[in-house]
Parts: structure tokens; C-alpha cells; sequence
């Protein structure tokens, strides 16, 4: 009877002891399509979370919290995004919620989170939607966003890759164009973002082709064909890794050699493996390129990332660099806050006192104050933190050697 | 709209439309001996890929993975027989439809657990830069799966023709019963013909993996198809397959492209409703009258 009596006292105190650690809850796809940002976003935020760890954890007011993670695999659909948000918003201690990769997800899952005001940072989910829906629209019907959000991004927004890709494609010498997107909310939001883009920078670019396709296909031929009959120089491309694949080799079946110029998506190693040499010379928007000799912070990083997986190429540089940055201002936020509560984290991360060093930049205020009429104030990436990336022989490489020495000359100051 | 560009979707189209056609020929083999077909075909043809790509990443030359790889679907359509048909034929019940669709998703399971839930190619040492031929481009990748298709079709018919044991197929085919009074045993012919359809169901997957790429889910679109191709062809016609395969290879293709890529899938749908209405015996069906 005292054994039993004092087995139910120790179970009783169980979650006594958890309430010393903070708890973040690490969300993607890890398995599936998506499955390369997914998992590179959680073994990069682990790496940051084991250094945190190893330094004895969080500084949260008179005591050092170790983080403690939860994973949750969402299989890149919506229906189980939201059913892991409304479990994660019914923990009672939970710190936050760091990942998401695909928009349709965020969709789904986070107004579930927002409501119990539980602090999350999107990354690397790019789809503008996950932070416009929140913003303020003049209709029709018009839409008044909510006064607070507890919703951050960590991931150039489509609005920033959208520009870079059509600056790209004016700054290659092309006037007709084709805009190819998947059929998820993804890709439907990139194709908005390119148009948008279009008619900003001046309507330079004609529009030939518009084509879709929808996730899981492979045959891609009748899309390529309508592009080429319309004499479209470049593909504008929005979707994810093995469909983007399936258009590279389509296009060098018919023998159509122009670039696809797309999200950062194209960077994903299931674009690189399934395409091979038919996808080369694909330009995308990129926060971090997995090349050594940049810093001696991102050496580390990529080593450290090599020896920790086993791996020799991190699957999404990108969303590897972004999950461990996104890591490091959630510490401090819990650090400024003095608190593991939710709430008071997301107070801190709207104004960072202190800049937190990462590996992609130094993050310097990355956001401030929810303002409905002004998606960007959660937004941490603005245009000069993100460069061209190209796909080189199974690689992503500085598309433009400018960037590297830019970065370089950044990191040495 | 230029010639070249429907010549260039119909040509596609009508050599994917080959490998519908082979899986349809799979289901043919069984229905012709047992009056039942593996519903979990699509699994086969996906566990065959990925047992044929494991051959491959452990460094066996492509030519060896070939007939080892027909030997696994061989091995997988004896097992289906054994374990979901046979029973249920005994019993004359027509339990094997819900069994073949168990093992199938047995299958389904067993490939993403062993080999993971990801797309991944399947290398070959048949190059997939086109070439030129009357205005279309062909690329070797495809000339592989119209060879392989037909010369696995040719052989499997010869076969059935020209050797005993073939015969022995066609007598079962034709009247089991008859057949038996003969002294065939119609228990192993139908386990032939699952082997040979299982044979058939992994050279698919060996034939369409490097075009597709190889994943759990890579034949249930497929799957679909050949039942299509089956039912309309009719369950008896090894030569009506390949016609409606290619038909309708090539009607998908040009559907997407004037219609949208969207509506792919309609005109094969619509064929299936017509054919069915018209003609449910099929295109190249014999009508079978039933004796009571």
C-alpha cells in the first residue's frame, strides 16, 4: 500500500518537474513530398536546441530552463495540421510552436493556435497567405484582421521571391513568359504574387502560357508543349520537389531548353535527385546556401549539421539555416520574457531587445507590434537577407558571386 | 495548333498508354483461368519497382535486375493466389475481391514501412535524351517500354499457343471443367496464371519507374487506368488491350492538352460509360453464352 501510495504521490509530481522546462513543439511534414524542408527544419531547430541544452538551457528569470521538443509529423495535409494545432493548443504549457511548411497547413492549424493566443513562428512556409489572412483586406468582403497575433514568420514570403523572380526574369532579357503553379494553395497564391509582381515592375514580361498541374502528377508534356508553341523564353514556376522534377525532364524530352526561374522550392533535394542534369541552371530565391567559407558560424553549422544526420548535402539548406535561426530568437524571446508563457513570449518577440546572431544574419529586431494593415511587421525577411540561388550539378550555388562577397564582407564586420 | 504538336502529345500518350495496357493484360491472365482478378495489382506492380530499384542500388547490372524483378512479381502473384483467391474459389464464393484488396493494401503498407513514403528515381542505364523520329520527339526511354510491352505480350501468347503447358492455359480458359475430365489440373494452371500476371505486373513497374519515378502510391492512378483499358478492350483480347491502351494513352494526353490539364482523366471516364453501355463485353469481347 505505501509503495502504491507513493508511486501515485511521484506520479502526481510528474508534471511538477515538467513545468521546469520549456516546452516547444516542433510541426512539418517529415515524411511525403515535402518531406526534405520538413525534417531539415527540425534537425536544424534540434541543433540549436541541443547547443541551447548543452550551455545548460534558457536563462528564464532566476532560473535555466532546458528546452524540451515535441514533434508532431503532419504529412504535408491540411486535415492533420489541424488536427496537431488543436492538440497543441490544448497543452496547457506549452512554450510554442515552431514549423509548417506548406500554406495549406498553416490554413488549416493556425487559428486554432491564434486563439489560444499560443506563439508560433511559421517556418519555412513561404505561401503569402499564412500572414495575409491575418491582415486587413479591403474586400469584397472586407476583413478587419485581429488587434493581437500570436502568429511570427521565419521564411522570405512569396511577396519578396515573387519580386526576385520576375526581377530575375526582366534582368535576363526576357518578354514572354509562362507561369506554371500547382493546384495547392501554395502554388495558387505564387501564381497571384507573380502576376501581382508583373503589373509592379511594369508590365515588362507578356504572359503566354498559364498552366497547372495538380500534386502526384508526372506527365507534364501537354503544359510544357502550350508553352513552347507560345514561344515562352522562361518558365515561372510555384510548387514543390517532385513535380518540379517531372517538368525539368519533361522539358528535356521535347527538347525545350529554357530556365525554370521559381520559388525556393527548387532548391528541395527531391528536385535535385529526380531531375539529375535536366535540373540544371534552375534560379530560385534562397536565405542560405550550404557553402563553406562564408563565416566561421556557418561552417560549423554545416558540419555540424553533416556529422549530427550522417548526411554529406543537407536536404533543404534553407529550411535547415531557418529552423536553427528561428530557434535562437524563440530562446530569446522566452529569455527576454522571463516566462514560459506564451503571451509574454510573443510581447518580447515583437520588440527583441537583443540581436541574436544566427547563421543566415544577425537578427536585429526581426519583427515588431502586430499591425493588421501591415503584414510585415511579423515578418523577419525583407530583400537583402535573401540572394539568387542556382542548381549546379546536384548543388545550389550563389547564382550571382556578388551575394557571396556581400555576405562575406557582412559576416566580417 | 501545328501537326507536330498533337503528333508529339498523341506519341506520348499512346507509349504511356503501353504500360496501362501490359497491367490490363495482368488482370486478362487471371480472369481468362479463374474468372477473378488480383485487385491489389497496383501494389504489385509498386513492390516490384521497389524491389527492383533495391537490386539496383546494391549494384546489380540492370539486365539481371530485369529477370530477377519478374521473378519477385512472379513469387508476390503466387503468394495473392495462394493466400486471397484459392479458398475463396473452392468455396465458390466471391470472397477473392475483398481478399486481393487486403493484400494490396498489405502491400501499400509493407512498401512504406521497408521503403519509406518518398518518390524516388529509379536509375537506369537507357538514356532519356530524345531523339528524332518524323517530327516527334521520342526519347530511348520510351522505345524501352513499347519493346518491352510487346515482346513480353508476344512471348506470354506464344507460349500459350505453341507449348503444352500453354494449352493447358487455353483448355482451363475455355472450359474448366472439360478441361479437369482431361487430367489438367485447373488448381495450377490458375497459379500459373498468376505467376505470369504477376510476371507482367512487375515489368511494368521495371518498364514505367524511370519515367514516373518510384513511390507507394505510383500505380494507383495507373491501376485505375488499366482496369479501364481492360473493361473496354474486353477481359479476353490480349491484342484489344493494346489498341485501347494506346487509345486511350493518347486520348489522355490530348485531353489535357486542349481541354486543361485538369480534365486528363474525362474522356477515359466517358469511354468507360459508353463502353460499358454499347458494348459490355467489351470493344473486342465475344459475347459467351452462358449454359444453364
Amino acid at each position: 500500500m505505501k509503495t502504491f501510495l507513493a508511486a501515485l504521490l511521484c506520479a502526481l509530481a510528474a508534471p511538477a518537474l515538467a513545468a521546469d522546462t520549456v516546452k516547444i513543439a516542433l510541426t512539418g511534414p517529415f515524411s511525403g513530398g515535402s518531406a526534405p524542408m520538413g525534417t531539415s527544419t527540425r534537425d536544424g531547430s534540434k541543433l540549436a536546441i541541443a547547443e541551447i541544452n548543452a550551455a545548460g538551457g534558457i536563462q528564464v528569470g532566476d532560473k535555466k530552463m532546458k528546452i524540451e521538443v515535441i514533434e508532431r509529423d503532419d504529412e504535408a495535409k491540411n486535415e492533420r495540421g489541424a488536427l496537431i494545432a488543436q492538440e497543441l493548443a490544448s497543452m496547457p504549457d506549452l512554450a510554442g510552436v515552431i514549423g509548417s511548411v506548406n500554406t495549406g497547413v498553416v490554413m488549416a492549424g493556425d487559428k486554432h493556435l491564434q486563439e489560444k493566443g499560443i506563439t508560433k513562428i511559421i517556418c519555412p512556409a513561404a505561401g503569402s497567405a499564412s500572414l495575409t489572412q491575418w491582415a486587413n483586406k479591403v474586400g469584397p468582403p472586407p476583413f478587419e484582421g485581429p488587434k493581437t497575433l500570436s502568429i511570427f514568420r521565419f521564411a522570405a514570403h512569396d511577396g519578396i521571391q515573387g519580386a526576385m523572380v520576375v526581377e530575375e526574369a526582366i534582368r535576363l532579357g526576357f518578354t514572354k513568359v509562362a507561369i506554371f503553379f500547382d493546384s495547392t494553395n501554395y502554388g495558387v497564391s505564387g501564381r497571384d504574387d507573380l502576376l501581382n509582381q508583373i503589373k509592379a515592375q511594369g508590365n515588362k514580361l507578356e504572359v503566354v502560357a498559364t498552366e497547372k498541374w495538380n500534386i502526384g502528377d508526372k506527365d507534364m508534356t501537354a503544359q510544357l508543349l502550350k508553352a513552347k508553341a507560345a514561344g515562352a523564353q522562361g518558365i515561372l514556376i510555384w510548387g514543390i520537389g517532385p513535380e518540379l522534377a517531372a517538368i525539368a525532364n519533361g522539358k528535356a524530352k521535347i527538347g525545350y531548353n529554357v530556365p525554370l526561374i521559381g520559388g525556393w522550392t527548387l532548391s528541395m533535394s527531391n528536385y535535385i535527385d529526380n531531375a539529375g542534369a535536366n535540373g540544371n541552371g534552375a534560379l530560385m530565391p534562397q536565405t542560405f546556401i550550404e557553402e563553406k567559407g562564408i563565416s566561421p558560424k556557418i561552417d560549423k553549422f554545416i558540419s555540424d549539421y553533416h556529422a549530427t544526420y550522417k548526411v554529406d548535402r543537407i536536404p533543404s539548406p534553407v529550411s535547415a539555416a531557418q529552423g536553427y535561426d528561428a530557434v535562437l530568437i524563440f530562446a530569446e524571446a522566452v529569455k527576454q520574457a522571463k516566462s514560459t508563457d506564451s503571451r509574454k513570449i510573443t510581447v518580447a518577440l515583437e520588440d527583441l531587445k537583443t540581436p541574436v546572431k544566427g547563421v543566415i544574419t544577425t537578427w536585429n529586431k526581426p519583427y515588431s507590434k502586430w499591425d493588421p494593415a501591415n503584414f510585415e511587421t511579423h515578418e523577419a525577411f525583407r530583400r537583402p537577407q535573401v540572394v539568387m540561388g542556382k542548381v549546379l550539378d546536384g548543388r545550389v550555388t550563389f547564382s550571382n558571386p556578388a551575394d557571396r562577397d556581400r555576405l562575406k564582407a557582412q559576416a566580417a564586420k | 495548333m501545328p501537326g507536330s504538336i498533337i503528333a508529339q502529345m498523341a506519341v506520348s500518350g499512346a507509349l504511356m498508354g503501353l504500360v496501362y495496357a501490359l497491367i490490363a493484360y495482368g488482370f486478362q491472365l487471371t480472369f481468362a483461368t479463374s474468372k477473378s482478378v488480383n485487385f491489389g495489382q497496383g501494389e504489385l506492380v509498386m513492390v516490384s519497382a521497389f524491389f527492383s530499384l533495391t537490386l539496383i542500388t546494391l549494384g546489380l547490372p540492370y539486365l539481371l535486375v530485369i529477370p530477377l524483378g519478374l521473378l519477385f512479381g512472379a513469387a508476390v502473384g503466387m503468394a495473392v493466389e495462394r493466400t486471397g483467391v484459392r479458398l475463396a474459389l473452392e468455396q465458390r464464393s466471391e470472397g477473392w475481391i475483398l481478399l486481393t484488396i487486403i493484400i494490396g493494401l498489405f502491400l501499400f503498407s509493407f512498401a512504406e514501412n521497408i521503403w519509406g513514403r518518398d518518390d524516388r528515381p529509379f536509375p537506369t542505364p537507357i538514356p532519356s535524351t530524345p531523339f528524332h523520329v518524323l517530327g516527334v520527339d521520342v526519347t530511348p526511354l520510351e522505345v524501352s517500354v513499347l519493346v518491352g510491352v510487346l515482346a513480353v505480350m508476344g512471348m506470354i501468347e506464344l507460349f500459350k499457343r505453341r507449348t503444352l503447358l500453354g494449352k493447358a492455359v487455353e483448355a482451363v480458359a475455355a472450359d474448366r471443367d472439360a478441361a479437369e475430365l482431361m487430367g489438367i489440373s485447373a488448381t495450377r494452371t490458375i497459379v500459373l496464371s498468376y505467376a505470369l500476371s504477376g510476371g507482367v505486373a512487375a515489368l511494368a513497374g521495371i518498364l514505367v519507374s524511370p519515367i514516373t519515378t518510384v513511390g507507394p502510391t505510383m500505380a494507383s492512378a495507373l491501376v485505375l487506368k488499366a482496369f479501364s483499358v481492360a473493361v473496354v478492350a474486353g477481359l479476353e483480347s490480349g491484342f484489344g488491350v493494346v489498341v485501347i491502351g494506346l487509345f486511350l494513352g493518347a486520348l489522355e494526353s490530348l485531353a489535357s492538352f486542349y481541354l486543361g490539364s485538369g480534365w486528363r482523366e474525362a474522356p477515359g471516364l466517358l469511354l468507360l460509360i459508353l463502353a460499358l453501355a454499347v458494348r459490355p463485353t467489351g470493344v473486342f469481347g465475344k459475347a459467351v453464352i452462358r449454359k444453364v
